[in-house]
């Protein structure tokens, strides 16, 4: 790999951090506005459920989303800090449909510390002030002018050291916080602060209230006409007030997220870090609160956030399970029920996902039929735009299926065709013509009467093996290597030609481009044209596709390539979609072969095992393939493709470009780790289980083995108590020629700060079964483990240990611990037993994930959401320069990343430029999937020109800086990106209008249609 | 550590908690290193410590016999202990032989906070000299009215390049690297100079203490706001005399009188320390009393550090954890940590011999820097859990001496 690199997301942030519900859009639209880290996602709530208006990545991580109301305006406008200090106010401009800013700016100071606790942004109900509390000990100002223009800010000092929370309190003559802290003795008290704007300083407040619920950590202030606030705590919450003060036990729980119900304030929703969603009521006499009430409604994902929407239906945002919208059930005395309206995919800590890229298919419709040989589809005139019928062929017998007023599939006959007999060829042909082939005879027949207009018989003693026709001609081949070729005529079958060939024919294909043979063993071949390039594909038995150029004029063949597609016998097909050619191969891995720029591309088809397709044609283009299809009745299969599964028939629309597709393995536990082992075809993970039923929370680890193809658990490993798997790891070592899992563990006593000891256990997969072979040991836990020429290397606490693999006298075999290390290492050399340090990045970061890209370049994550490279200089001429690692590259990702993996989310195929380019991905805590690639320095220098002038032509929502939003950022230092491309922005072009892709175009003095190639290409990478 | 990283990867605490969770943990917990060791190269007391602030890699120690010295304290020079102990030498020394060498004892020896190429040291010789640091010569000198007590440059600074110099004179000069003279002298001490600090939030404030014993006021001096640019302007300097004032009536009028003694220290305030943040400073007096001082207010917090014994006669350098939790202070032979809000002692580091004049905290590493009157430099770091390895070490050592003896 190289140090230019180009990071790109495959699958965007699903944690939801905020939520909030207001008129944003217009002042009687509803909308709900999501944060998701670093995306805003705007929905209007109509009728029939929410409505997507808006999609947008903001340049920071967003830390405080409000919506607020100025005086004089008529629709909410929406507040924004990320969190590197900048902030900004946008609007909706109903003419262009799109998000405007009204303000912006940069509220960071030289001076102070950090929040642990993360920012806090409040807006004043009455909006005279927006407040902040970025800095331990500092709470700045933006106070609004009368027009509800923003004014400069300033800080106000605050006392309070370890700030939980602050907000305003609702119905004051003067802006009033209150601050709920922690002291130096761990106690938590609630103040409360005037913020008197003339002298920029705060004056005491009305009350105070001290020595809350050590668990004290969110404030909700109730509006009027009650006012005060709510403190929600561990065990209690507080109702308090400058007049009030009442208190009611909870169970245990910690809360993370509440929903205000009613405008007048008087029931919450609160959700807890179990997914308990619990309505908190405050009951009142004339204005006066007399007590509080909760209940427990029901069980949803760990809400992050919760918006009450309206007629009870409450959107739960979640960072750890799928964001729900939930139809409460609010009726005075009943227990409520959530019930699952819709959901949207997030990080999920009790679930697997398989995540493959490719091209969808949607199901619309599926009928039960077993044993499908073949299927074809025809239509009932020749200018009839879409294909009516579908004829399923089965090993005694031929079906017709059409779909009816209903949109049903229903069974129906054509007279003319024999239906007792294996339908070997079907197609359509000319002067309103249906052609059978079956293994008697050829058999025409009137697409308008349905009769048998004309036929033709094998000769006898043979029977049809294979045959293939178009509109005009049919070719079929008999036993004994006989080759027919027929003509179609108006109600006439003409026999034209008759050749014997040596051997038996295997497959055939005919289309106007000329016949063509050629004796491969191939199963399928194929004569098409992309793009006005002829070519032929030959599918062979072992799931190999050979595709060849052709020259039409004299019929040669011409740039063999061989891509392996599967390992079971490929079919191919023909279809189109969005008025271009495409081709489905069928066989264990469908894929979808097309051409884009001249070149051929395969694209993963994600569904399992289809063994015959049938394609229907597409004239309309369509945007929505739904949307057509319900708003004109008779299309028969519009776009859609009728595949044969194992006894059942799908039909489903092909989605129009290739994206990621997820399929969640719920498994009612966290897993941790996952490894897969090729020669046993099974993964094995790391999981544990919370067991919440009892008082106390305890968690049970496991080593679980699963198939690879069914995801069902084969069979499992508990872990002792308090033992925790930390790595997993598919290796075997020299002088044994098996495979093997390697676990890491830990004991974790609740005790102990660190792990003092923990083992590394081996297994074998032996009948489906995890078989122990041996344990070692360790003095700490195994936080990571590797396979080392033939040995094992694991990071042990602060160590590093590689260990052999004996074979004992008894026959067994054992660890043993070889040699180690201590301290920092980021590059390692082994040689004649020991371990010693190469080289060292001096710079010191809090890193999260390491990989190598190769020899000599290294590829980090930090803490602070950044990526960096770094280069060993193995040239240089003293030790010093050898021994230090220099950093090359340097990006602010604005994502958390837990793991690197090299590999490809795409088929990786020789004959395109993506192929060439080696990809490392990554996942995040907020449940990106992303890809880094190494680039050629041309094609860096390239893109780096282009990401320049994508900058100006793109503005950040906000008037955020994409150059600054990119920067490598941390307590230490801020940085320009260097090295490294922003890939999102970089494809963006692909979305942009036509003229601004000519703005572009004209500043690059690059053609449009060339850029689009080369960024379309780009994305191929994911 | 481990329930941290487990915590930060399911995403349930920020990354800058994380951080800030583990440094905390990790200096809670130091002692004297078993793993790293400075190989001192003075003959004299260490007066002055400081690790560069760009990399974080290079420590430098003025002492008393005039030398001063470089460490990498990330690369070791030599092993020892069956390459468990990292000893770390000197890279360079410069002493007394040296053609630009101070004459008498080294008071202070800092960095130039943009980058290593540069260091700065304050002799008692009444000079200041400005060093590179690659070819060990001086570029520059500054002659002092009196003995050098503090130098301090501003470790935020981008606009300019002032070295201040509190020396046995009444006033605070200002030396400015970029033209080789003084920029500034600024009064408002009645005695000589004993500690400075720059603000750690402007870089135009510097915060100073006096030896004057007579007024406990002076000993936490105000603010001293200085224009940017050409300090020979006669308006700047207006500017400034005019905002003393100013400061001092609005934020802390008391201070000026005898009103406010108490809070004060009962004579010679020996250190300073700011916060990182740069929103408290500390400071410590020969009555053996530690304070804490709101920056911008000028009111002293009144937190009760619990009593120990300063050294009274020399200054000492203080030093303060990254999240202000922590202040690591000199006390006669220990070094000692305080918990910066409650005031309690957290921890006691013996390991000298003689009183430690200077701490310096890594914030990096989590690791701390004494000098002191033995001529040692100690690290203290969290320890590694590699004892027992010693020990294992330590046998097989024992057990080949005595497989010599007997094969003698």
């Amino acid at each position: 790999m190289s140090i230019w690199n180009y990071v790109v997301t495959a699958h965007k942030p699903t944690n939801v951090t905020h939520s909030c519900v207001g008129n944003f859009t217009g002042p009687q639209e509803v909308n709900l506005i999501i944060a998701k880290c670093t995306r805003i996602e705007i929905h209007l709530l109509s009728p029939q459920g929410l409505q997507p208006m808006l999609d947008v990545p903001i340049y920071g991580r967003i830390a405080t989303l409000e919506l607020f109301r100025p005086h004089g305006e008529s629709q909410d406008l929406l507040f924004i800090a990320t969190e590197r200090y900048k902030f900004c106010v946008l609007q909706w401009d109903a003419e262009t449909a799109e998000v405007i800013t009204r303000a912006m700016g940069d509220v960071s100071d030289r001076i102070g510390r950090p929040t642990d606790n993360g920012q806090i942004g409040i807006i004043d109900p009455d909006c005279r002030l927006i407040g902040l509390h970025l800095y331990d000990g500092l709470f700045k100002v933006i106070p609004f002018d009368n027009k509800g223009q923003l004014k400069e800010a300033f800080n106000i000092r605050l006392e309070e050291l370890q700030v939980l929370d602050i907000k305003f309190l609702y119905g004051c003559p003067k802006p009033t916080i209150v601050v709920l802290y922690q002291d130096n003795k761990d106690a938590r008290h609630v103040k409360t602060y005037e913020v008197a704007l003339k002298d920029k300083d705060f004056i005491e407040g009305p009350w105070s209230q001290n020595n809350l619920d050590n668990g004290a950590e969110l404030l909700i202030p109730v509006p009027p006409p009650l006012c005060g606030v709510l403190i929600i705590g561990e065990e209690t919450i507080v109702y308090c007030s400058a007049s009030a003060f009442k208190a009611i036990p909870i169970r245990p729980s910690i809360t993370r997220a509440y929903g205000r119900v009613d405008a007048d304030g008087s029931r919450y929703l609160l959700g807890d870090h179990n997914g308990l969603l619990h309505l908190l009521v405050i009951t009142h006499e004339k204005e006066k609160v007399t007590g509080l009430k909760i209940e427990l409604l029901g069980k949803t994902s760990v809400a992050s956030s919760i918006s009450y929407l309206d007629n009870a239906v409450v959107f739960v945002g979640s960072s750890y399970g799928d964001s729900q919208l939930i139809k409460l059930n609010l009726q005075p005395d009943a227990k409520g029920q959530g019930q699952v309206v819709t959901c949207s995919g997030a990080y999920k800590d009790g679930s697997l996902r398989i995540v493959r890229n490719g091209i969808g298919i949607n199901e619309q419709a599926s009928v039960e039929l077993q044993g499908i040989k073949g299927m074809w589809s025809l239509r009932s005139a020749t200018d009839d735009p879409y294909d009516t019928f579908l004829v399923v062929s089965f090993i005694s017998e031929t079906r017709i299926l059409a779909m009816n007023l209903e949109d049903e599939l229903e069974e129906t006959e054509i007279e003319g065709f024999c239906s007792n007999i294996q339908t070997l060829f079907c197609h359509d042909a000319m002067y309103d013509q249906l052609v059978q082939v079956t293994s008697n005879g050829v058999r025409l027949v009137s697409s308008t009467t349905r009769e048998l207009r004309n036929e033709w018989f094998a000769p006898a003693g043979y029977s049809i093996n294979v045959a293939t026709a178009n509109a005009t001609q049919v070719l079929l081949a008999t036993g004994g290597g006989h080759l027919v070729y027929l003509e179609i005529g108006d109600g006439v079958l003409t026999e034209v030609k008759h050749a014997q060939l040596e051997y038996d024919i295997s497959c055939l294909d005919i289309n106007p481009i000329g016949a063509f043979g050629r004796e491969i063993i191939p199963r399928s071949v194929l004569l098409c044209s992309f793009e006005g390039i002829s070519y032929l594909l030959c599918a062979l038995g072992d799931g190999h596709l050979l595709n060849f150029l052709l020259n039409t004029s004299n019929g040669e063949l011409a740039d063999r390539k061989k891509v392996s597609l599967g390992t079971q016998p490929i079919t191919l097909r023909t279809f189109s979609s969005k008025n271009a050619t495409h081709v489905f191969a069928a066989s264990d891995r469908p894929t979808v072969i097309y051409s884009s720029n001249k070149k051929l591309l395969y694209s993963n088809v994600n569904l399992k095992e289809v063994s015959h397709m049938c394609l229907s044609i597409l004239l309309l283009s369509l945007k929505g393939n739904m949307i057509a299809f319900l708003s004109v009745k008779k299309i028969f299969f519009v776009n859609s493709l009728a595949i044969a599964k194992e006894g059942e028939l799908t039909i489903g629309t092909i989605d129009d470009i290739q994206k990621l597709h997820i399929r969640s393995i719920p498994l009612g536990e966290h897993a941790r780790r996952i490894c897969h082992q090729e020669q046993t075809c099974t993964f094995a993970i790391c999981s544990l289980k919370y067991n919440q039923s009892s008082a106390e929370d305890c968690e049970m680890h496991f080593i679980r083995l699963l198939d690879d193809q069914t995801f069902e658990f084969i069979s499992t490993y508990p872990l002792d108590q308090f033992e925790c798997g930390c790595s997993i790891l598919s290796c075997s070592f020299s002088d044994d020629n098996n495979v093997y899992y390697c676990v890491g563990t830990a004991y974790v006593m609740p005790e102990e700060n660190e792990p003092t000891k923990g083992r590394i256990l081996v297994f074998a997969v032996e009948d489906g079964k995890l078989q122990l072979i041996a344990e070692k040991e360790t003095k700490g836990a195994v936080y990571s483990l590797n396979a080392f020429n033939g040995k094992l290397l694991a990071a042990i606490n602060q160590k590093i240990q590689l260990y052999k693999w004996m074979l004992r006298e008894d026959g067994s075999r054992e660890l043993q611990s070889e040699c180690g290390h201590h301290g920092h290492i980021l590059a390692l050399y082994h040689e004649e037993g020991a371990i010693e340090e190469r080289a060292r990045d001096y710079n010191a970061n809090w890193m999260s994930a390491v990989e190598i890209l190769d020899d000599d370049i290294y590829l980090g994550a930090e803490n602070n959401f950044n990526l960096f490279t770094v280069r060993k200089n193995s040239e240089g001429a003293t030790d010093e320069e050898r021994g230090r690692l220099e950093v090359v590259g340097e990006y602010h990702l604005g994502e958390f990343v837990n793991r690197f993996r090299h590999g490809s989310l795409v088929m990786r195929l020789p004959d395109s430029d993506v192929g060439q380019i080696p990809t490392v991905i990554f996942g995040t805590v907020n449940g990106v999937i992303g890809v880094i690639a190494s680039l050629p320095h041309e094609q860096y220098v390239f893109l780096e020109k282009l990401q320049t002038n994508l900058r100006k032509v793109i503005k950040g929502v906000g008037g955020l800086s994409h150059e600054q939003w990119r920067s490598f950022y941390n307590e230490k230092k801020t940085v320009d990106a260097r090295n490294f491309l922003d890939g999102d922005l970089i494809e963006s072009f692909l979305d942009l209008s036509r003229n601004r892709m000519e703005e572009i175009s004209k500043a690059m003095n690059i053609p449009v249609e060339e850029l689009m190639k080369r960024v379309e290409e780009l994305t191929r990478l994911h | 550590m481990w329930k941290e990283t487990r915590e930060r990867e399911f995403g349930n605490i920020r990354p800058n908690l994380f951080s800030s969770r583990i440094s905390k943990s990790r200096v809670s917990s130091i002692r004297l290193s078993n793993y790293k060791e400075i190989v001192s190269s003075h003959r004299g007391s260490v007066n002055s410590l400081q690790v560069d602030l760009t990399e974080g890699r290079y420590l430098l120690a003025g002492a008393s016999d005039a030398t001063v010295a470089v460490y990498d304290i990330e690369r070791a020079t030599d092993y020892d202990g069956g390459g468990l102990i990292a000893k770390h030498k000197s890279l360079f020394v410069v002493n007394k032989q040296h053609e630009h060498g101070h004459k008498y004892a080294i008071s202070s020896a800092i960095w130039y906070p943009i980058d290593t190429g540069l260091f700065v040291t304050g002799s008692y010789d009444h000079h200041i000299n400005v060093w590179d640091t690659n070819t060990t010569h001086v570029v520059m000198d500054f002659k002092m009215p009196g003995k050098v007590y503090r130098a301090a440059m501003s470790s935020i600074a981008r606009s300019h390049m002032l070295i201040a110099a509190g020396t046995e004179d009444v006033q605070v000069r200002l030396c400015d690297i970029a033209s080789g003279a003084f920029a500034h002298t600024l009064s408002g001490h009645r005695d000589g100079v004993m500690s400075l600090e720059w603000s750690t939030s402007s870089e135009y404030v510097l915060k100073s203490s006096s030896t004057a014993q007579s007024s406990s006021a002076k000993a936490r001096a105000p603010q001293k706001k200085l224009a940017n640019g050409n300090a020979l302007k006669p308006h700047a300097v207006c500017r400034i005399s005019s905002q003393v004032k100013t400061a001092k009536q609005r934020s802390h009028p008391g201070m000026l009188s005898s009103h406010d003694r108490a809070t004060g220290h009962y004579g010679v305030v020996t250190g300073l320390k700011v916060t990182e943040d740069g929103m408290y400073l500390l400071s410590a007096g020969s009555d053996s009393r530690l304070r804490l001082w709101d920056v911008e207010s000028g009111c002293n917090t009144l937190v009760n550090f619990e009593t120990a014994r300063l050294q009274s006669s020399k200054a000492i350098q203080m030093a303060v954890s990254q999240d202000s939790s922590l202040a690591f202070v000199p006390c006669m032979t220990t070094a000692k940590a305080f918990d910066i809000w409650s005031g309690q002692t957290k921890c006691t580091f013996r390991g000298h011999y003689e009183n430690v004049n200077c701490c310096w905290y890594d914030a990096l590493n989590q690791e701390l820097y004494t000098g002191g009157n033995d001529r040692q430099i100690l690290v203290w770091s969290p320890s590694k859990s590699i004892s027992d390895e010693v020990d294992e070490w330590r046998k097989e050592q024992a057990a080949t001496v005595d497989q010599d003896n007997w094969s003698d």
